[in-house]
């Protein structure tokens, strides 16, 4: 399972989680984050719409990415945050630490804009 | 948290075995390369001192070398191999030529595991291959289960407060594909007891060794702390200013119910980070789940952690648990889930061993007849008669 980087713009990453985030996958999106992080990402939009699974292995994955980018005040926030996701992230109530958005562009747009900089238009990463 | 459907589980590039070829002719390297390279990652080298560099960056599950080599030959890789602990294990088949004399022959099979003689067919190279990785792979699976099961052992405890007017059962089934949950408890004052039930993020042995790791630094902290506070909540933000800030446990994330029961009192005074919420079963009243709750462990410095407390009535019982259990796939393909659990935990209540019966109600229901991750659970009730 591999993940795809849905756009990159304005220091924002998007990465689409897909299916599942879990024990098998988790550090090919720890893999991921770093190169993203490494070529200048610093806020991180994670687009969890039809995501089935994120296990405690995943979740740590998301911690650390969070850990790696908030000392240099980045951000990871969530979007479209399916049913079993938001049973999660209530239980460890981390939504006190990720913000949620309906959609991964909602999301881009409140980033850029707290930045302070007009956003510039998100180069695609796919059709 | 759960395991997925293992059924889903597909060998990643990364556990791929990987294969060593030392050979100086081109033309059979390269043509072992491609008959092994579909089954084995395989990596090659023309002698010995370039084997060394390879094993250096990237350490094989099995070597196959040709012994007659220019700049350092076959023995001498072996031997420098067998010099340095951390390869001196790995599998090693020689192939030898057919007029390498007897002498030699004879010692080399002391040191090595397998050898094959050149001409050699590259099927029956292949079935050795196979048959050594598949020993090697025995070995390692059965030493992980052991130690494992030796971590969980260690991560459990040895028994249990009883104080009088109470019941208490624990259960706790470590499984192989489990993960860091632990549970344990102490009694600084007669009556008064300090439960703490986790489960740090991840799986395997990996997990089970934070975990060994951060309930040795959870008695530590109880134990120095409790001179000076009662409070759960205090000891939790310690605890989560020490993972944030030791190296070794840097990157644990963590799950962490701590509980001060006062039996003398008949309450319950928690701190809940993140962790699985406690189910209250109550007689006279609506049984529910305790929400009260906090951030998980590891993730923010300063993050506030609150005192909660209940009072437990005759009859009453507090639930503890991992989300082994929540997180339990049904056949129906739902999670179980903390209403789920709720409701089975409150119909045994009454039962003489109301652990037991909550996971032999669960167990048929799931799609393999067995759990898929680490159960664990704590049940303290308050007795109907005292």
């Amino acid at each position: 399972m591999s993940f795809d980087v849905s756009s990159r713009a304005d220091q924002v990453v998007t990465i689409d989680i897909g299916d599942a985030l879990d024990f098998r996958n988790a550090s090919d999106f720890k893999a991921l984050c770093q190169e993203e992080a490494d070529a200048g990402g610093r806020h991180f939009v994670l687009d969890f719409s039809g995501t089935g699974i994120l296990d405690s292995t995943g979740l740590g994955a998301i911690f650390s990415l969070y850990r790696k980018v908030s000392p240099e005040d980045g951000e990871v926030v969530f979007a479209a945050v399916s049913k079993p996701v938001e049973v999660v992230v209530q239980l460890t109530r981390t939504y006190k630490v990720f913000q949620q958005f309906d959609d991964a562009a909602e999301a881009r747009a409140a980033l850029v804009e707290e930045e302070g900089g007009a956003p510039s238009p998100a180069s695609p990463g796919r059709p | 948290m759960a395991a997925p459907d293992p059924s889903s589980t597909e060998p990643s590039p990364a556990e791929q075995r990987s294969l060593l070829i030392v050979e100086d002719e081109r033309a059979l390297r390269r043509l072992l390369e491609y008959r092994l390279g579909g089954k084995y990652q395989v990596r090659t080298a023309a002698h010995g001192r370039e084997a060394l560099d390879v094993i250096s960056q990237h350490p094989p599950d099995l070597i196959v070398s040709d012994i007659m080599m220019p700049h350092m030959d076959g023995f001498a890789l072996q031997e420098a191999l067998r010099e340095d602990k951390n390869t001196r294990a790995i599998p090693f088949i020689f192939l030898t030529a057919k007029d390498d004399d007897d002498s030699r022959l004879k010692g080399l099979r002391e040191g090595v595991d397998d050898y094959i003689t050149k001409p050699f067919d590259t099927e029956q190279l292949l079935g050795r291959i196979d048959r050594l990785m598949e020993r090697t792979e025995v070995f390692r699976t059965h030493l992980s289960a052991e130690l494992g099961r030796d971590f969980s052992e260690r991560l459990m405890p040895h028994s249990l407060p009883e104080p009088p007017g109470w019941r208490t059962f624990f259960v706790s089934r470590p499984h192989d594909q489990g993960g860091g949950d632990l549970f344990a408890w102490k009694e600084p004052e007669p009556g008064v007891f300090f439960l703490t039930v986790g489960d740090v993020m991840g799986k395997g042995l990996q997990a089970k060794f934070y975990a060994y790791t951060f309930l040795s630094y959870i008695r530590g902290t109880i134990h120095a702390m409790l001179a000076e506070t009662r409070s759960p909540a205090t000891l939790m933000s310690r605890i989560n200013e020490m993972l944030l800030s030791d190296e070794v446990v840097e990157e644990t994330f963590a799950s962490l119910l701590m509980v001060r029961w006062d039996a003398n009192e008949g309450t319950v005074t928690y701190a809940n980070a993140g962790h699985c919420r406690p189910l209250l079963l109550s007689g006279t009243k609506e049984s529910h789940v305790v929400e009260d709750s906090d951030l998980v462990l590891g993730l923010e410095e300063g993050a506030a952690f609150h005192d909660y407390t209940l009072s437990l009535g005759t009859g009453e019982a507090l639930v503890l648990y991992t989300d082994g259990l929540t997180e339990q796939p049904l056949e129906s393909g739902r999670m179980l889930g903390e209403q789920g659990v709720l409701q089975i935990a409150d119909s045994a209540r009454a039962a003489e061993d109301p652990p037991s019966k909550i996971l032999s109600a669960i167990e048929p229901n799931t799609r393999h007849g067995d759990f898929d991750d680490d159960i664990l659970m704590f049940w303290l009730q308050r007795e109907a008669s005292s």
